[in-house]
């Protein structure tokens, strides 16, 4: 055994851990995040897994097994026209989660350079961001996101890119009040004195100090996204069918609620799952990350 | 105040102006209002020249929108295409009654719950009560509208089923003079139970931090110091702080609320602004849209000027310059 690790060990020393190591046992301890995290990654390897695994094709069709409940060879049922819905809910799930992914990684891109910029420079520029988000207050997001989708069509990136482009302001929002509050402190002018460039300072000083309410609002983003994506299907607004996504599997059984309830509560269950999860990492994360945040 | 509140509708003014356009800007570019005729084999020149001299359509957009407004302003929201041509802003007012049905009952009873269930989980705080509230906010937060909706009707209809009789209606609206009283109360109480849930769970967190907020303040301990008994302390001295924060909160869900909520409303066949919004989008009405806007933007306006000057009247340290 080496000296250090005996000192450590008598605690004449104490073994320095990185902020990441640190964040990560803070995390551990958050139990039902790490619940919600092992329950995220099971979701995720079977949706991403399950479809290989299923002897069924998202398409395929089996005329002995029209529109029926669960049973042991359709475990989620099949639906009018005798497709497996237990591999339909997978890759539905599978283009749910994409979407929400691709929406949170949009969104908070967007609205951190956004907001950086604005809390940075201040004066004009920020007030023309508030106006811009006042704006967005006005203007209702379902007519620009109805107008957009009938223009540059409704697959499943573009309805991503067009709601990323109606929530940055939320991000952007937050990230602005951090940058306002460092942006004259100390470390700064001291690396300004040092000779850093304005984009080093924003992004090598002052942007590590807002990671943490970053990542844990792009972590609730994802729960947000997951539940507009599949409202925005449910009302027909959403990805256009035949493109399966946990909204549009919902929309399509409304219908036989009276017969077949299960075909619309199964994918309703892994929505609410998939966000419930999402806001306990995120919670989980706010403790580990930002233990100073914590208020309610 | 009065000097305040009046400059304060005065400064919405161009927001108002510049969101409106942007609405009428892209619903006008979105569509050809002449799509229709133009596959009518039957159809001659003269329909065309009169649709285009009914809706100025040979004049410019911005032009177009100048009109509007000086019609808008007298009242005139001319008429809902896509609904046989009766007058637009009559019909969104006969909605906004409907969603209002709605909006109040909704909002009475979140206001109470969501006060309820954050001072009580505030005053005990990481209480076993506490992490219920906390995790059902949680769920409440997690569960999409549409989602609890089709539940509570699925549920509905599974009673039907057992039992042959179920408690409330699943879609659709009943009045007391067309129904009856009974009926009435029926149709209504699932869409409220469902707005009641979404708004209820963000809202009782709120509470609970401007509560938690307050009774870790220095009066709050002057108070317990100086004897007073525990309900008096958290109740007049606490809560009645608490709600100050809690004037903008409800100003916004209100004005949302009487806006009408497009998914439930949907979900519950309801005739309320929600799915007479989604209808005059689709179908690119114009006229129908921007009176629906202009009344939706109005409500978020108007709630929040009232949340500001009520912020005054609660708290006198607030002074308007």
């Amino acid at each position: 055994m080496s000296d250090a690790t005996l000192d450590a060990r008598e605690g004449l020393t104490t073994v320095s851990r990185s902020f990441g190591r640190q964040a990560w046992d803070r995390f551990r301890r958050h139990r039902l995040a790490m619940i919600a995290l092992v329950l995220l990654a099971l979701m995720t390897t079977a949706f991403v897994v399950g479809p290989w695994l299923s002897p069924y094709a998202f398409s395929d069709q089996d005329f002995s097994a029209l529109n029926q409940g669960p049973s042991l060879a359709h475990p989620f049922g099949t639906d009018p026209i005798g497709r497996d819905l237990m591999v339909r809910t997978f890759i539905g799930g599978r283009y749910s989660l994409r979407i929400a992914l691709l929406i949170a990684v949009l969104t908070t891109a967007i609205g951190t350079v956004i907001g950086a910029l604005s809390g940075y420079f201040g004066g004009r520029l920020g007030a023309a961001i508030d106006q811009v988000i006042n704006l967005f207050l006005i203007v209702p997001s379902l007519i620009i996101l109805i107008v957009l989708a009938a223009r540059y069509g409704s697959g499943p990136n573009a309805i991503a890119i067009v709601i990323a482009l109606l929530s940055w302001p939320l991000i952007a929002r937050i990230v602005r009040g951090s940058f306002l509050q460092f942006r004259d402190q100390e470390f700064v002018l001291a690396a300004r004195a040092a000779g850093a460039s304005t984009r080093r300072i924003m992004f090598r000083h002052i942007l590590p100090n807002v990671f943490g309410p970053i990542v844990v609002n792009a972590t609730l983003l994802i729960g947000i996204a997951i539940i507009l994506e599949s409202t925005l299907g449910f009302l027909g607004l959403g990805v256009r069918p035949p493109v399966p996504t946990l909204g549009n599997l919902i929309a399509e059984s409304k219908g036989a609620l009276q017969t077949k309830p299960s075909a619309a509560l199964i994918p309703g269950g892994f929505i609410v799952t998939i966000t419930l999860c999402a806001n306990f990492i995120g919670d989980g994360l706010r403790d580990a990350l930002d233990p100073t945040s914590r208020k309610s | 105040m009065l000097a305040y509140a009046v400059r304060r509708v005065l400064a919405t003014i161009p927001l108002l102006l510049i969101g409106t356009f942007v609405v009428y800007v892209l619903v006008s570019i979105s569509g050809d209002p002449l799509a229709k005729l133009a596959t009518c084999t039957q159809c001659d020149q003269q329909a065309f020249d009169r649709i285009i001299d009914l809706y100025d359509l040979d004049k410019p957009i911005p032009e177009r929108y100048v009109n509007w407004v000086v019609n808008a302003v007298q009242g005139d929201f001319g008429p809902a295409v896509s609904f046989g041509s009766i007058d637009a802003g009559e019909l969104v007012l006969e909605r906004a009654a409907n969603s209002a049905r709605l909006a109040i009952p909704a909002f009475l009873i979140i206001v109470t719950i969501a006060i309820t269930l954050g001072v009580y989980s505030a005053v005990n705080q990481y209480s076993r009560l506490d992490y219920a509230v906390t995790g059902l906010s949680f769920l409440g937060i997690s569960l999409p509208t549409f989602v609890f909706a089709l539940l509570l009707q699925t549920i509905m209809i599974w009673m039907l089923d057992a039992f042959g009789w179920r408690p409330f209606f699943v879609t659709g609206m009943r009045t007391v003079e067309l129904d009856g009283f009974l009926p009435m109360l029926r149709s209504h109480v699932l869409p409220v139970i469902t707005l009641v849930l979404v708004i209820t769970a963000s809202e009782s967190r709120f509470q609970r931090a401007a509560m938690l907020e307050v009774i870790n303040s220095d009066y709050i301990r002057t108070a317990r110091a100086k004897g007073l008994p525990n309900r008096k302390v958290i109740l007049r001295h606490g809560l009645r702080n608490a709600l100050i924060p809690m004037a903008t909160i409800w100003a916004i869900d209100f004005a949302a609320l009487l806006g009408g909520s497009v998914v439930t409303e949907t979900i519950f066949a309801w005739p309320g602004l929600g799915p007479l919004f989604i209808s005059a989008v689709t179908q690119l009405d114009l006229n129908l849209t921007m009176a629906i806007v202009m009344l939706t933007s109005l409500l978020v306006i108007v709630f929040n000027l009232v949340a500001d000057l009520a912020y005054g009247l609660l708290d006198p340290r607030i002074r308007y310059e």
